[in-house]
């Protein structure tokens, strides 16, 4: 029983969770980025009690107070129909984030699944799925999805439908790169000589090691989903009025600069603040768990 | 041994051409079921049932959709895209007239790109915590958080304000009476025809738009260039070095440089099809008049023969960057020379 | 000892993880006269390493030296501005890098390396000189090194060549300077037996030549015996002992150096233990064993026509360098891979009875999921068998007193377990379904030579209580010669010699079991006059054949 008193008391004091927690406190980029997103969350979800004028989300007009510059009444100003910039920016958020979670919510787990398949399998599972996933990444996203929006009808479900039938391919990617080194690992095959089934061997071997590289590139993606979901309200072809969305915002008061700036400037700083957060949140989860690029 | 690299890129080659076959039955089904009767769509609610059912079968749409497609793939190699609804002339020579701006404005835009991000991803992995590398880290956040209209909005507005001589739309100021020539490319046709001026503004026009497309590029490869530079520092190879006494700066600037220069490529042949997305939102802010301006009216209209052109453009455009990334990561890697086919 | 080449004295070094600051190295002090040659011994975690990174000064980031003196001819190095120190390395002191496969950058060639640690060194020493002149220079290095041909050695990738080779080029670099003090960093560990031999070799006589002073960082004990004058002892960042060579294999005057060379598994001589053979009924018989990889041209014959019979309750070792094909055969006999001809039955019935066989790995770090807990991880079999609830339970109960850990080590994650234990419960994990038959793949490999020690004897006592059989695959010798009943010897797929140790030890009879036997470092003299006698042309036959 030599080695059990040879052990070094410093080195295995420290538990995982411990080191998580040290290496998240110690990471400025990963608690800003959480504290943004927090807030964001927090003004989404109880957008109706946060706002001024919860109305202003809606089809209300009010021609006497159109394009007022920022005031204490009007924290964002006033756009081309006299609606709260303020109010619509955070009722904006809250379709952001639906967007968020609607596309990554499906297209995570199921990209997930099919790179862990590929990665273990191997073979013709390998190699359909694998093609499959370079046929969808050669699709320019944007034209992909405005193709698939316009063609079936330009509104929120069908943009966040578009999103996520291109979106999982990069997930599949990036699991089946991990999933496929870890399916040589020694533990896998003692697992599989142990009498594990295929099941046990994907989701409670393998899955849970590319945790890390999963969560960190769910977070970034958050935040192109964002841009991307903003993109297309820009063009057109994502969330249709009156539902106050970012990009529509911004394209619909484009006409109006340069004089009625803020009308650009606010929903653009919003879609900035969020995709920070979670810029940040990724950028620092990633040096937290030490994964590469 | 030596004839592995030319089987490589064979190999290459030949699951490019599948993914394009792929690629291509996609947006072919796409494009016939989706959105109802092509015949339909292209003759508008007033024609009669008599013209759409002639027009049916002048289009090939009562053949079986296989045939349909295979005719089609046959045609679309000759380079015969069939007409655009909108503009009434066939496809390829609309294609012709736009590619070459959209070419132009992404080649600057990727050069711009290499240049700006590839050295500062060093000097920020060089110089890490330092102000530089804050420096770095705020301009590479901007570029991943803003998207890219706002981005080009903003610089029209600078510009227009502060400099109100710096043309902030188009391709060419019309005054210098020149329109392009063989290649379509303003830069090369103005070269060749020994038009400076014409180069010289054209260059103008280029550089706002090609900095609004290269911002999201710019971000994510100085932060793919910072991480791998930082993870190859701490590899074996490096230490040797350091022992024996092999400056810093030549071990950064040369040993890991290159090695590191293996991720970002490949991130950049990856992220090629989103850039081609982000072009058809900077060409219609300057107005470019390019194939992604020409792509975004013809989804407006559901111009289905231009739509699955510029699909399939776009597909061959993101193949293409991908061959040349692949050769230029075999030729940084002799690894992957020897590796033989697989 | 004024004229000291190298002295330590009283160094202190702390490392600071997680933000709690933690002392790696205890008041070190040692010193190198000119000439002299130098090991500093210890297990993981001695310092034995960080002692060697404050002299060249590589320490990580997170290292503060907090106490002492590192003085190079007289000179404190701690003092050093920079660019001094940058200008000691390569002349007045060079390094032997440890691992050569990941030593050189990949897309680089190994000229290009050569050629910029020349040029820099010679920069800072103000010798001007043109590259060809340097390539002149390199390639005589190289021809020192035994590399016959220069040119292409300098011309090629990094992975073209053999480890070996590039082991000899790494020695080539450190030797381009003349420096006058050599720091060899476990010089061959990661290569074959022979080649480890072959290199140490190389080192002691360039070192006698040239007239440098080694510092031998290993934590082989035969190493030492073989290539140093006196040995520093190091345990926890302290050091326990430091004389003579000769004198600290015969009499240690420390407790822990005692334990330490106890601990080495002896191949010649009293200290030997026979493992008695075992009269039982074959358990596992082997016949006409072959085994191909590959297609067409790039194919490779790994394994031919093997044969032979696992005897109940017997330990069969199989032994051979890397690519002899060892491993092939221990994954067939699992039914991991089919043989591509020849049978392998187990009681009589094919192979693939996944209950009959269970398999220990060579490194318990990547056999053990990180993810997991050591209970979810010895559930995992259990489960599979049918136990569960109460039954269960005692079973791992069981299993844990089996392995000697305690019961409250089933929450424990792999990462808070030393290595010994991690292979305790990676041991446990394969008798969980009650397997007869244990493969073990060089299960001692990657573990401290005291740790090994006690996972051979918790194997040896498993194997009476159990009634187990075990076949092992290993390149070491030393441990085979004291664990095995049987050994048979691969060399590029095919078994040239099997026999009891006992006698095959005393006179092997194949020129390849006597080149491998006399590779191997000994800890006595005693033992190296006992060593089989082999001929300069046969050692070099199948050197070649190990590292190309």
């Amino acid at each position: 029983m030599a080695e059990l008193q040879m052990l070094d008391p410093n080195e295995h004091a420290v538990s995982g969770r411990y080191r998580l927690w040290w290496r998240f406190s110690r990471n400025a980029s990963a608690v800003a980025g959480s504290v943004i997103i927090l807030s964001v969350v927090i003004l989404a979800v109880f957008a109706p009690w946060l706002t001024p004028h919860p109305k202003d989300a809606g089809m209300v007009v009010d021609f006497l107070h159109r394009h007022q510059p920022p005031s204490a009444e009007h924290w964002f100003g006033t756009d081309k129909v006299g609606r709260d910039i303020f109010s619509r920016t955070v009722f904006g958020l809250r379709i952001s984030l639906l967007l968020v979670v609607g596309v990554l919510g499906i297209s995570v787990p199921s990209g997930a699944v099919l790179g862990l398949c590929a990665g273990y399998f191997g073979g013709w599972t390998e190699r359909i799925i694998g093609g499959l996933t370079n046929i969808m990444l050669a699709m320019p996203p944007l034209v992909m999805a405005l193709a698939i929006s316009n063609l079936l009808e330009p509104n929120l479900f069908n943009a966040m439908l578009s999103i996520t039938i291109l979106w999982w391919t990069w997930h599949a990617r990036l699991v089946y790169n991990v999933s496929k080194s870890i399916a040589t690992e020694d533990y896998v095959e003692a697992a599989r000589l142990s009498g594990a089934g295929p099941a046990h061997i994907l989701f409670r071997e393998i899955l849970p090691n590319c945790v890390p590289v999963i969560s960190v590139k769910t977070t970034l993606d958050a935040a192109f989903v964002i841009l991307f979901g903003a993109t297309l309200s820009f063009l057109g072809f994502g969330v249709q009025p009156p539902t106050p969305d970012l990009g529509t915002m911004v394209a619909d008061a484009r006409q109006y600069l340069p004089e009625y700036w803020w009308e650009v400037v606010c929903p653009g700083a919003a879609i900035l603040y969020v995709t920070l957060g979670f810029n940040l949140l990724g950028d620092g989860l990633r040096d937290m768990f030490d994964v590469g690029s | 041994m030596h004839d592995q690299p030319t089987t490589a890129i064979f190999y290459r080659l030949g699951s490019f051409a599948l993914v394009m076959l792929g690629l291509a039955v996609t947006i072919f089904v796409l494009a016939r079921v989706v959105p109802g009767d092509p015949a339909r769509l292209a003759l508008g609610p007033a024609a009669t049932a008599e013209q759409v059912n002639a027009l049916r079968h002048e289009m090939g749409l009562d053949q079986p959709l296989v045939v349909q497609f295979f005719s089609y793939v046959g045609r679309a190699i000759r380079g015969d895209f069939g007409y655009s609804l909108v503009s009434q002339r066939p496809v390829i020579v609309d294609l012709k007239e736009t590619v070459p701006a959209t070419l132009e404005l992404v080649i600057t835009s990727v050069v711009f790109m290499f240049i700006v991000a590839v050295p500062l991803g060093v000097v920020t992995a060089r110089y890490r915590g330092r102000w530089i590398d804050l420096v770095g880290r705020i301009l590479s956040l901007t570029g991943v958080t803003i998207p890219s209209f706002l981005f080009a909005i903003t610089l029209q507005l600078v510009f227009a304000r502060l400099f109100p001589s710096f043309p902030i739309l188009g391709r060419l100021d019309h005054g210098l009476g020149f329109s392009s020539g063989p290649t379509g490319f303003l830069l090369i046709d103005g070269t060749l025809a020994g038009r400076f001026d014409v180069v010289a503004d054209a260059l103008k026009h280029l550089a706002l738009p090609a900095f609004a497309l290269a911002m999201a590029g710019i971000g994510q490869i100085t932060r793919i260039t910072r991480s791998a530079m930082l993870e190859n520092q701490r590899k074996d190879h490096v230490l040797t070095l350091r022992s024996f006494g092999v400056p810093e700066r030549v071990i950064v600037f040369r040993y890991l440089l290159k090695l590191s220069a293996i991720a970002p490529l490949t991130i950049m042949g990856l992220e090629f099809a989103s850039l081609i997305g982000n072009a058809f939102v900077v060409e219609m802010i300057f107005s470019w008049g390019g194939f992604a301006s020409y792509g975004l009216n013809a989804i407006l209209q559901k111009d289905l023969n231009a739509v699955i052109a510029v699909v399939l453009v776009s597909g061959l455009f993101f193949v293409a960057a991908n061959l040349v990334v692949d050769i230029l990561i075999t030729l940084i890697d002799p690894r992957l020379r020897h590796r033989g086919s697989r | 000892m004024a004229a000291a080449l190298l002295d330590v004295q009283g160094l202190d070094v702390f490392f600071t993880t997680y933000g709690r600051k933690r002392q790696v190295l205890r008041d070190v002090g040692f010193s190198i006269a000119p000439s002299e040659r130098v090991a500093l011994i210890g297990e993981t975690g001695s310092g034995k390493s960080v002692t060697a990174k404050a002299i060249i000064g590589t320490l990580p980031n997170n290292a503060t030296i907090d106490g002492g003196r590192i003085a190079l001819e007289g000179e404190d190095v701690l003092s050093l501005s920079r660019d001094r120190r940058e200008a000691l390395k390569g002349t007045a002191f060079s390094l032997i890098m440890q691992d050569p496969l990941s030593s050189f950058n990949p897309v680089f060639r190994i000229g290009t390396h050569l050629d910029d640690v020349m040029r820099f060194a010679d920069r800072r020493n103000g010798i001007r000189n043109g590259k060809a002149a340097r390539r002149k220079r390199i390639a005589e290095v190289l021809r020192r090194v035994q590399l016959s041909e220069p040119e292409r050695v300098m011309n090629a990738w990094p992975s073209e060549l053999s480890g070996g080779m590039r082991q000899r080029v790494l020695i080539g670099l450190a030797l381009l300077h003349r420096p006058r003090l050599l720091i060899a960093d476990e010089p061959g560990t990661a290569l074959d037996v022979t080649t480890q031999d072959e290199i140490l070799n190389l080192v002691n006589r360039l070192v006698e030549e040239e007239g440098m002073a080694l510092l031998l960082i290993t934590h082989n004990l035969g190493v030492v015996r073989k290539a140093a004058d006196r040995v520093v002892v190091m345990h926890h960042g302290d050091i326990v002992e430091t004389g003579p060579t000769e004198r600290i294999m015969k009499e240690p005057a420390a407790a822990y150096t005692l334990s330490l060379l106890d601990a080495v598994p002896a191949l010649f001589g009293p200290k030997v233990t026979d493992q008695p053979e075992s009269r039982g009924v074959p358990i596992v018989t082997i016949r006409n064993l072959d085994k191909l990889y590959g297609r067409r041209q790039h194919r490779f014959h790994a394994v031919k026509n093997v044969s032979f019979d696992l005897r109940k309750g017997e330990i069969f070792g199989l032994a051979g360098e890397s690519g002899s094909g060892k491993t092939s055969v221990a994954r067939m006999v699992m039914g991991l891979t089919p043989p591509s001809a020849g049978t392998i039955e187990i009681d009589g019935k094919a192979a693939g009875d996944r209950r009959a066989t269970q398999i220990v790995y060579q490194n318990p770090g990547t056999s053990l999921n990180p993810r997991r807990s050591v209970e979810q991880t010895l559930t995992l079999p259990l489960a599979s068998i049918g136990m569960r609830g109460a039954a269960r339970s005692a079973r791992l109960d069981e299993l844990m007193q089996l392995v000697r850990l305690p019961r409250s080590y089933l929450g424990k994650y792999p990462h808070e377990l030393s290595g010994g234990q991690k292979q305790r419960v990676a041991i446990a994990r394969a008798l969980a379904a009650e397997p007869r038959i244990l493969i073990l793949d060089e299960p001692t490999a990657a573990l401290d030579v005291s740790v090994q020690k006690t996972i051979i004897d918790l194997l040896l006592q498993l194997r009476d209580e159990l009634g187990l059989t075990y076949l092992i695959i290993s390149h070491d010798l030393s441990l085979m010669r004291n664990f095995c009943s049987r050994i048979a010897i691969m060399l590029r797929g095919e078994i040239v010699e099997e026999g009891r140790p006992a006698e095959l030890f005393a006179e092997p009879e194949h020129p390849y079991t006597r080149a491998l036997i006399s590779a191997i470092p000994v800890v006595s003299d005693d033992e190296e006059h006992l060593k089989p006698k082999v001929t300069e042309t046969e050692r070099q036959r199948f050197l070649v054949a190990a590292t190309q």
